[in-house]
């Protein structure tokens, strides 16, 4: 693998690899690649003495058809930009690149398929349409506000609700709050993040922890995937964005966008909220009362919505955070 | 008959073709990618869509990337991944073959 | 005097059933016949895509006159009646059953075959059958199975299930193959069928495939399962009469003729009086040089 230029092996890397096959021709490895979660990894064939590509096109197809028996039919893969065509020759399509390496999927539903349910108005083309992406884990007041003034000053709103369930809030819970945060508001439509922003997949340091030039790498992929493929396609011309003083990872997210977007679509950067006291809202500091009990203070960072929740489902929460779920990080 | 689950069936390597069929909802839909498009593009979706009809699938996506794969490797693939999307796989409509 | 000609069995070649490069090609390489695989060479996962894939490669490849066989999955498994169905519909010359152990398992084979055939509207009887042979049971057993059915047309020693089954490995001179290989050809030839030699799998050792191979047509096998296209001129090479072995048998052949156009019922040659071994033999190296292209049409010896 060393000498194909993959020698990323930190435990944190390896230790997610659901499976490895290899392929020997006598007791030679010819090729090798390995699967986690639904991303094809670690793939590297020696050529020398077949036709070239044919181990290649094995390994892939044997890791594809291993994704299929367990149900899983979209795939993705992470790759230097030189062996992009490689796996655009066997049917991926590419979702993104930047200088570091290409993000690519294939399978039955795509960013296409994606895209064709997210829900449009009449005439969206002639409309100002701009879009928030938030985890919201939970939806705050803070949220409320960059929503309430995105649905002033435009037309349409998307809010995009990141997809996965490693905190707190599972996704359908946190697309619960932010729908009925924003019930009210007519303009606004409240769509799941998918695959495509914020993911797991695409953006893995959103949720661990990580170096700083591996987060500019992912979110550069993250902020260019939303802008060719997503903005283009619903007519997004503004996307907001909430400050961030606290989160080293946000913060690099957010320079990003503003370096990656313009002038297609322009970044509107909103001062955070501060709350009655005048400490700054964030969802962070809601997970840490509701670990403390704290439920009479959560109630002046949260809308009454979100509110309502919490007090229903306290015990639910509370263990959660007792079983050891991570309540830190975004 | 209505597909119950995606499924795929053939591989990526030369002479085959990898087809992957899912739920659909406006007929049935052919994605193909394969170097001979131009010459053998029309051919390859008719062998595709005629053993879907053979199912009597009327809705499906179909996803397929062709290595070069003959008439009857492109019918075998197809109703392999059939069967499987109609999860009759053990118990194969023979009159289809 | 002159029987049926019976079919050349020198090469059985071994094509993985999941492999469409290789089940469209198995044809160009002339072997006397193609043996599909839907057993081992094929995962658990692959087995009905393999089946299907086999099945649609019978109906439409043309394998010019190689007798098509295919390896179905062994009675203990929840494949072997769809292979069965799917094959028998296919119309394939021949189905090989792995691991066979006794007449019964044969028998069996045949109620299915024999349903099939008719499901299928394909005319009875014409579904053969032949016995692969991987245990101790199965190699005493060996004349029970051959006998089995009318269908049976031939009997197949395979090696690797044999020597693990015996407590043993394959080692180069073979020795732990001998009774084996005997009791397999034994029951063959009681049975009136052909017996085939198990593979031998390391495609690096030229000089140890024809010491095995040399051996096993001296014992007097048909022919030998191959798993690699090369391995298949070697056999051909083996099985290839010598020049004098050829223009005696031509000798024979025309003092066949001459009898028959005498009327006589006696053949002789050179005033000496023909067995009927002797004119089997002669029918066989002609056939077998036929098959090497060292006769010409009009049946005269070819100076390569």
């Amino acid at each position: 693998m060393k000498s194909l230029g993959i020698s990323d092996f930190s435990e944190q890397e390896v230790e997610k690899i659901d499976e490895t096959i290899g392929i020997y021709k006598s007791s030679k490895l010819l090729g090798t690649g390995s699967i986690a979660g639904n991303v094809l990894k670690y793939i590297g064939v020696c050529n020398e003495d077949t036709v070239p590509g044919s181990s290649f096109n094995t390994i892939v197809s044997e890791l594809i058809n291993k994704l299929a028996q367990k149900g899983i039919f979209h795939v993705f893969v992470f790759t230097k930009r030189k062996y992009e065509k490689s796996f655009q020759y066997i049917g991926f399509n590419e979702l993104a690149y930047s200088k570091k390496g290409a993000i690519l999927e294939s399978g039955a539903a795509n960013i296409e398929t994606y895209l064709s349910h997210v829900p449009r108005v009449t005439n969206q083309v002639h409309k100002t349409v701009a879009a928030i992406v938030m985890n919201a884990n939970p939806f705050t007041k803070g949220h409320r506000y960059l929503v309430e003034r995105a649905a002033r000053e435009n037309d349409l709103v998307y809010v995009f609700v990141v997809n996965n369930d490693v905190s707190l809030f599972s996704t359908s819970e946190r697309f619960k709050l932010v729908t009925r945060g924003v019930a009210d508001l007519k303009n606004v439509i409240v769509v799941d993040g998918g695959s495509y922003m914020v993911s797991y997949l695409t953006f893995p340091s959103y949720f661990l922890p990580d170096k700083e030039d591996k987060i500019k790498y992912q979110t550069t992929i993250d902020a260019r995937i939303f802008r060719n493929k997503i903005a283009s396609e619903l007519n997004i011309k503004k996307r907001y964005i909430g400050t961030e003083p606290f989160s080293k990872t946000t913060g690099i997210y957010n320079k990003v966008l503003k370096d990656e977007l313009p002038p297609r679509v322009t970044v509107v950067e909103a001062a955070r909220q501060k709350d009655d006291t005048g400490s700054v809202i964030t969802a962070t500091k809601v997970r840490k009362m509701i670990a403390a009990n704290n439920v009479k203070a959560i109630c002046n960072f949260v809308p009454q919505t979100t509110y309502k929740f919490i007090e229903d489902n306290f015990a639910e929460l509370h263990a959660r955070i007792e079983r050891g779920i991570n309540i830190n990080g975004n | 008959m209505e597909i119950k689950r995606t499924a795929i069936a053939g591989t990526l390597e030369s002479s085959d073709i990898q087809i992957m069929l899912s739920k659909g909802t406006e007929g049935i839909q052919v994605t193909l990618k394969s170097d001979v498009e131009k010459q053998f593009g029309d051919q390859i979706r008719k062998v595709i869509t005629s053993v879907l009809k053979s199912f009597n699938i009327e809705n499906a996506k179909v996803t397929a990337v062709d290595k070069g794969a003959l008439d009857c490797v492109i019918k075998a693939r197809t109703i392999t991944a059939s069967q499987r999307a109609l999860e009759i796989a053990d118990s194969p409509e023979w009159e289809v073959l | 005097m002159v029987n049926e000609e019976e079919r050349l069995r020198r090469t059985m070649m071994f094509v993985p059933g999941n492999n469409p490069a290789m089940v469209k090609d198995a044809g160009i390489y002339g072997a006397d016949s193609i043996m599909f695989d839907l057993e081992d060479a094929v995962s658990m996962t692959e087995k009905d895509a393999a089946r299907t894939l086999v099945y649609e490669a019978l109906s439409t490849v043309d394998y010019g006159n190689a007798e098509l066989v295919v390896r179905i999955n062994g009675l203990d498994t929840p494949y072997y009646e769809n292979d069965i169905k799917a094959m028998v519909k296919a119309k394939v010359d021949v189905i090989r059953l792995p691991k066979t152990e006794n007449a019964n398992m044969i028998k069996k084979l045949e109620q299915l075959v024999e349903k099939a055939e008719k499901e299928f509207g394909v005319p009875a009887g014409s579904i053969h059958l032949m016995a692969a042979i991987e245990s101790a049971k199965g190699v005493l057993n060996a004349y029970e199975i051959a006998c089995a059915s009318k269908r049976m047309i031939g009997l197949a020693l395979s090696a690797e299930d044999y020597t693990t089954d015996m407590k043993t490995h394959r080692y180069p001179d073979g020795a732990e193959l001998e009774f084996a290989r005997n009791m397999v050809l034994h029951a063959a030839r009681a049975a009136g069928i052909a017996a085939f030699d198990t593979v031998f799998t390391n495609m690096d050792d030229p000089e140890g495939f024809y010491r095995e191979t040399k051996h096993i047509h001296q014992l007097g096998f048909d022919g030998k399962s191959l798993v690699n296209p090369r391995q298949i001129e070697m056999v051909n090479k083996v099985y290839e009469p010598t020049r004098k072995e050829i223009e005696n048998a031509l000798n024979v052949m025309d003092a066949i003729k001459e009898a028959n156009e005498k009327g006589s019922g006696v053949i002789s040659m050179n005033g000496q009086m023909v067995d009927r071994p002797v004119v089997l033999r002669a029918q066989r190296v002609v056939q077998l040089a036929k098959a090497a292209h060292l006769l010409n049409e009009e049946g005269d010896y070819i100076e390569k």
